[in-house]
């Protein structure tokens, strides 16, 4: 259970483990129970959407590693696009596995067929590289004067240090190493700080999106 | 919003959707072979199946021409429904069988029969009649399985098509076969086979564009 929770942050599960201990102990059992890839979908296929939704969740971060080993090129969220046509497909073609048979290869063999399927469509048109339009596209402006207020606003959340650091690397364009020496710190340490402020600031902006 | 919480969303919104139908394998076959029944009695209706049919019966050869497509037809079956759910593991070599019982047999008329008559024996006087009949006779349920498999999963969609059109065309050869009076392997080694080929070749064809998800 933690482990699927683990997974799956952003998803609702917390509030369905909080509303499990008002259950009776026998329903509690049954949320507890088998949560192998084939009981969830088994159950999703007898009308459980929970249970599907849990699937699509455990599942969602092997597909993930699937489609990034064969399109670590493509941008993420591309690759996410990807991702979601093989849910997609999943939900559509749920009933084609058997139960009583692993989930593992059914579920390869799907996610194999639209991965090739979905970069045998665009594999064409995404691999060019950026080069190519250098002269098509408008030269970038110094960042609207909105995005440098949503930066500031963002770099607030953390401590000036990090911020520093962020600021340097991503809008003055310096490297780790470089703008870990303006702050007295070893190559190493300005890549683990670095690594760290852009987690903060991402889980930041995740509790700002809600 | 970023990729991450959208596809939080579709899975959302993927759990609230209705369980898809199911593809049956069971419905898949009874209509594939309904709309092969169909055309192939009433084509043995007008036609006519050979006079000779109940004596003919005992020869080797006569038995054959109907039994060999009829398993292979079985067998590649058997492998289309297989090769439709993504995962599946199965072995195509069982569908060389039939084809190397038949060979043998080709042999043997080769080996014992009279020399004199090998050409006209292999030639035939109805070759065009029954590569036209049995494609014909195919269209429609190789069609019908097609419909029935858009349910299922094919991760090679030609593979499925052309394994549905290989049970598809020995089907049908085998109700042919009871309408052929010519006997010997060398005739129906040969254009059964083409026949069935060209079946197959079609399948896969329309496997390839109809049978993708």
């Amino acid at each position: 259970m933690t482990g699927v929770l683990a997974i799956s942050p952003g998803c609702d599960y917390a509030g369905a483990v909080v509303s499990a201990r008002l259950m009776p102990a026998r329903q509690e059992a049954a949320l507890h129970r088998d949560d192998s890839w084939e009981s969830l979908l088994a159950r999703a296929n007898d009308g459980d959407g929970a249970a599907f939704a849990r699937f699509l969740m455990v599942v969602s971060p092997t597909m993930r590693a699937v489609i990034r080993r064969r399109g670590c090129d493509l941008p993420a969220d591309q690759q996410e696009d990807i991702l979601q046509e093989v849910l997609l497909a999943i939900h559509l073609k749920r009933q084609t596995w058997r139960r009583g048979e692993p989930v593992r290869p059914w579920l390869y063999a799907i996610a194999r067929y639209k991965v090739v399927d979905a970069f045998r469509r665009r594999g064409a048109v995404v691999n060019l590289p950026i080069e190519d339009f250098a002269d098509l596209l408008p030269e970038e402006q110094a960042a609207s004067p909105l995005a440098l207020r949503d930066t500031d606003v963002m770099l607030a959340q953390i401590d000036s240090r990090s911020a520093g650091l962020v600021r340097a690397v991503a809008l003055e364009g310096k490297t780790a190493e470089e703008a870990g020496a303006a702050l007295g710190l070893t190559a190493g340490a300005a890549r683990v700080a670095l690594h760290r402020a852009m987690k903060r600031l991402s889980e930041a902006a995740g509790r700002m999106m809600k | 919003m970023t990729p991450k919480r959208s596809t939080e969303d579709l899975i959302r919104a993927l759990a609230g959707q209705p369980v898809p139908a199911p593809w049956s394998p069971v419905a898949t076959l009874g209509a594939t072979l309904g709309a092969g029944a169909l055309p192939l009695a009433l084509f043995l209706a007008l036609t006519g199946v050979r006079a000779d049919l109940a004596g003919a019966m005992t020869q080797l050869a006569v038995q054959a021409k109907t039994v060999l497509p009829l398993g292979l037809g079985g067998l590649a079956g058997a492998l289309a429904f297989a090769s439709a759910r993504p995962g599946q593991r199965f072995a195509l070599w069982p569908l060389a069988l039939p084809l190397a019982l038949g060979m043998a047999l080709v042999l043997l008329r080769l080996g014992i029969g009279p020399e004199a008559t090998v050409l006209a024996e292999w030639v035939g006087s109805t070759a065009l009649v029954c590569l036209l009949s049995i494609t014909a006779l195919s269209a429609l349920p190789l069609a019908t399985g097609l419909v029935f498999l858009r349910r299922a999963a094919p991760t090679r969609p030609a593979l499925t098509g052309a394994l549905l059109g290989l049970a598809v065309g020995g089907g049908v050869t085998a109700g042919y076969a009871l309408h052929c009076t010519e006997d010997s392997p060398l005739f129906f080694m040969t254009w059964y086979s083409l026949a069935i080929c060209l079946v197959t070749a079609m399948g896969a064809m329309w496997g390839g564009r109809f049978l993708r998800w």
